[in-house]
């Protein structure tokens, strides 16, 4: 039994490393975009949504999650196509979102599945901004 | 095209087996038999599909009888067959650890049923990522 108690310690501990990594990686894709160029300018609040086509998740989730935002204007990347701008905007996972101000300032990033009630509140707090 | 009902009964596979491996290990030691064999078999169903065993469970046995309804939706297979390989390897080296290190073996194969369950449950593709990063960095045709 002690093998099977030692292992699960070892597997709780790699996982717990895989999270703080995961958590470092979102703080530095904040620190990024905080440091990334204007993207387009539009008339209104929208999104920028980094996909990829073998992100199940991507078309199963983000995509429905997407389309419950009615009336906002939604940009679908496809993220190795169009890899400098992943790299731009720090993309290291799919799906990625980001809310661009209507100047063109990226303002929020969401690394992974971001509901629409999320994104919504964010798109407020941006127009809020402008 | 893919089918997401035969991705899930493959990962649920994966976490089954580990679980039965290091559960009945505590009580029959040469239960951990089975992560060589779930090794051999993810592997072998990377480079040949019909030898995916858990996948023609769910297209010869759990579609037909009604058990499971397909879910087609459009992608590439290319990144889960890359994750099921990754696995399958890792499996591998976790079986091998088994003989001179059981504690890290077992881990190693947790960590990998830990992460098939987080697939099934949530969506999260780690092997699926790192086939994007490979491809983003040219090391594989994405």
């Amino acid at each position: 039994m002690s093998v099977q108690v030692t292992a699960a310690l070892i597997a709780a501990a790699a996982a717990a490393v895989f999270l703080a990594s995961e958590a470092w990686r979102r703080w530095r894709g904040t620190r990024i975009l905080q440091a990334a160029p204007a993207a387009v300018a539009r008339d209104g609040a929208y999104i920028l949504y980094f996909s990829g086509e073998g992100c199940t998740i991507c078309r199963t989730h983000q995509e429905p999650a997407l389309r419950r935002l009615q009336g906002v204007h939604v940009e679908k990347v496809d993220a190795l196509r169009e890899a400098e701008l992943a790299q731009r905007y720090g993309v290291y996972t799919l799906p990625t979102t980001l809310v661009v101000a209507p100047d063109g300032r990226p303002l929020r990033v969401n690394y992974g599945y971001a509901p629409a009630s999320k994104l919504a509140a964010q798109l407020r707090e941006a127009a809020q901004l402008t | 095209m893919i089918d997401s009902s035969a991705l899930r009964v493959n990962q649920a596979g994966i976490v089954l087996t580990v679980a039965v491996a290091f559960v009945g290990s505590a009580f029959w030691w040469p239960a951990v038999w089975l992560i060589p064999l779930l090794a051999a078999v993810l592997v072998a169903g990377t480079i040949r599909p019909e030898l995916a065993l858990f996948k023609q469970l769910y297209f010869h046995v759990l579609q037909p009888r009604g058990l499971v309804r397909p879910r087609p939706e459009a992608g590439s297979p290319a990144p889960h067959n890359f994750a099921q390989g990754l696995g399958g390897g890792v499996l591998a080296v976790a079986s091998l650890l088994l003989a001179v290190l059981p504690a890290a073996g077992l881990a190693l194969a947790l960590l990998v049923a830990t992460l098939a369950f987080v697939n099934l449950a949530f969506g999260f593709c780690l092997g699926c990522q790192i086939y994007y990063q490979l491809g983003r960095r040219g090391l594989i045709r994405a």
